[in-house]
């Protein structure tokens, strides 16, 4: 145990020592920034609400909402009922909406740069294997007292560490600007779930851990398939290319092809589990627990593949 | 007798259908330096790595310490240091992180062995400067270090005077020859540098085309041939050509501007010398010159020829 941590270590040294590996990190501190402040900049300061004015004003939304559900089709209908029963709940619980940005709602938009998180954890773990072997360094790495496997699974372990600290320096950073910029008086602002035509209260923090954890899932998937092509074909650039490809196109190409039934067991018609919370899944008779178990194998054998390659094969570099 | 710190049996090595080691038996010994010589391609490197268990063999064994590297990879690995080919390094780390970086891979190595290591391949002024700012020869010296961190008791390098001075090359000689000798460490040195050899090793193997085809040690390679040619530098070429062939029955190989070529044996020389002198020929200088490895080695193997 005590020799995997030391493994670990060592390519930790290497990874922040890397200058690319340090400047990924700058980025995404440099995004959030960014974000914050052109949302600030083009979004007009909230006004305080007077008395119950806003009670009116929901009410009135709802009624329009109301005529609107009639004329558009049955796809868009469960959106526009789920802002219905979403106004009617402040009303009933004298909840008023904080109008424009809040410390909370611009956390909950920068979950959206976990996929940026993805894409640097890729470079890094596409890069991290099939760099040993185009450098070379691979022969002195494998010449140790150490298994093949676990020289492997540091490497892994490694990657998503990385991953685990940008998804850390992603939540306190736009917390904090988003506190900032926003106020933090947002703070105590409640999340409301909608689901089956109920509303109930949740808390913030746990509904935003939910969303980086359902992320968190799509990232895993894709930085395991990067080490494993990186194992395979002992090339950074195709391992990176051919990732991040994948994690672009693959999902609109499940979309394209939603009518075909088989493509409920294609990767990236899975990967993305906020699909049963936010929207609709691909295919409709999917449910949470499905794409658990197809993940599960595409995780399995990515990893059993990933590992045979590396384990297995004569190192001619 | 002790038993060797190396034993191949029988290897072989195919790729893609193409046989590129066949079937090599040999031992190394404690306190050896052992030469592995052959011409580009031969299959000196596909050896060294089957050895270290990069690549996996098709048939046969290696032990090293009696541990199969096949079936014991740790604990066999374990008393080996090696360099394959190229020294190469992380760049982005300095030296002294990348003997870091080694030393928590073999466990129990502490940091007093990293500094003398350091010290002894001679990079102490520039150990923490990132390695992509180092020569060559720097780098040869940083992959000695790596492999000798541990102490092993089994040292490989592949071509470990490629890309050093002349200086640096004698004291790389100077290291290995003292490792074998004093810490009675096993070495096999693979190389093109015939006369670097011959200075380094004790025992030659000549590999060609994937076949060991000789294993001599290197004073038998050199002696081996007694014959050598003998010039001797006189004033009277004309009477020493008459004297040589009348008085001493040699074949006179070649007449020079300066005197004349003999074909001779060792004992032979002070004859021949005394004979000169007796018939009132001047005898400025004796030089022979011996058959070099490298003559050998080109005799074996025929040139230059790659498979
Ligand atoms: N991965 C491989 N696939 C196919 N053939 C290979 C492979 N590696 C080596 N060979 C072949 O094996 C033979 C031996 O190569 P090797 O690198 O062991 O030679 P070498 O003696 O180290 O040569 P050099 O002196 O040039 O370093 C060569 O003919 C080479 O083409
Ligand atoms: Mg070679």
């Amino acid at each position: 145990m005590s020799s995997m941590l030391r493994l670990i270590q060592n390519e930790n040294m290497k990874i922040y020592r890397k200058g690319t590996n340090r400047i990924m990190l700058l980025m995404l501190v440099g995004l959030i920034l960014a974000a914050g402040l052109i949302l600030k900049l083009n979004t007009p300061s909230p006004k305080p609400h007077v008395n119950d004015s806003w009670k009116q004003a929901l009410i009135k939304e709802n009624k329009n909402l109301e005529k609107e559900i009639k004329k558009v089709p049955k796809e868009s209908q469960s959106y526009l009922k789920k802002e219905i029963a979403i106004n009617q709940y402040r009303i009933d619980h004298h909840l008023p909406p904080v109008n424009g940005l809040h410390i909370w709602k611009f956390v909950d938009l920068m979950t959206n740069l976990v996929m940026v998180i993805a894409i640097f954890t890729i470079i890094l773990a596409g890069g991290s294997i099939a760099s040993e072997f185009n450098s070379g360094t691979i022969k002195l790495l494998l010449i140790r007292p150490v298994s093949r496997t676990a020289v492997l699974f540091s490497k892994y372990i490694a990657a998503l560490l990385y991953a685990v600290l940008m998804l850390v320096v992603l939540f306190i950073v736009s917390w904090l600007v988003g506190g900032i910029l926003f106020g933090f008086n947002g703070l105590t602002q409640p999340y409301l779930q909608y689901h089956n035509g109920h509303v109930t209260e949740t808390n913030m923090v746990l509904y935003i851990f939910k969303e980086y954890g359902l992320n968190g899932v799509q990232l895993l998937m894709y930085v395991t398939l990067a080490a494993m092509i990186s194992s395979v074909f002992r090339n950074s650039a195709l391992a990176i290319g051919l990732s991040i490809f994948l994690l672009m196109v693959g999902p609109t190409a499940v979309q394209f092809l939603s009518k075909y039934d088989w493509v409920k067991y294609v990767l990236f018609a899975n990967t993305n589990l906020t699909q049963y919370i936010t929207g609709t899944p691909v295919v409709s008779d999917m449910t949470l627990g499905f794409s658990i178990a197809v993940l599960a194998v595409y995780y399995a054998a990515f990893v059993l593949i990933g590992w045979l390659f590396f384990t297995k094969r004569d190192i001619t570099a | 007798m002790e038993k060797p710190a190396i034993t191949l049996e029988n290897v072989k090595k195919v790729i893609g259908g193409k046989t590129i080691i066949h079937g090599l038996t040999f031992g190394i010994y404690p306190g050896e330096v052992f030469g592995f010589l052959g011409p580009n391609g031969a299959g000196k490197t596909t050896t060294i790595r089957m050895i270290v268990g990069l690549m996996s063999m098709t048939e046969g064994n290696i032990y090293i310490q009696g541990h199969s590297i096949k079936k014991d990879f740790k604990k066999a690995i374990k008393n080996i240091g090696a360099i394959v080919e190229n020294p190469e390094m992380y760049k982005f780390l300095t030296g002294y992180q990348n003997l870091l970086h080694y030393s928590r891979m073999a466990g129990g190595v502490s940091r007093e062995r990293i500094s003398e290591v350091i010290e002894l391949v001679g990079l102490k002024d520039r150990i923490h400067e990132k390695v992509k700012t180092y020569s060559l020869g720097m780098r040869q010296r940083l992959g000695l270090a790596q492999a000798l961190l541990h102490s092993p008791s089994v040292l490989i390098l592949d071509e470990p005077t490629n890309g050093l001075d002349p200086a640096g090359i004698r004291e790389i000689r100077h290291y290995i020859r003292r490792l074998a000798e004093k810490e009675s460490l096993a070495i096999i040195v693979s190389s093109h540098l015939l006369s670097e050899m011959e200075l380094m090793c004790d025992r030659i193997g000549i590999i060609q085309k994937g076949q060991l085809i000789d294993v001599q040690t290197v004073n038998d390679f050199v002696q081996d041939e007694k014959q050598m040619s003998v010039a001797f530098t006189v004033d009277d070429i004309d009477k020493a050509v008459r004297v040589a062939a009348e008085q001493c029955h040699f074949k006179i190989v070649k007449t020079k501007s300066d005197g004349i070529e003999l074909q001779l044996e060792k004992e032979q020389i002070p004859i021949v010398a005394e004979t000169l002198m007796k018939n009132k020929i001047k005898l400025y200088g004796i030089e022979s010159t011996a058959k070099t490895l490298e003559d050998k080695f080109l005799e074996i193997t025929g040139g230059k020829e790659i498979v």
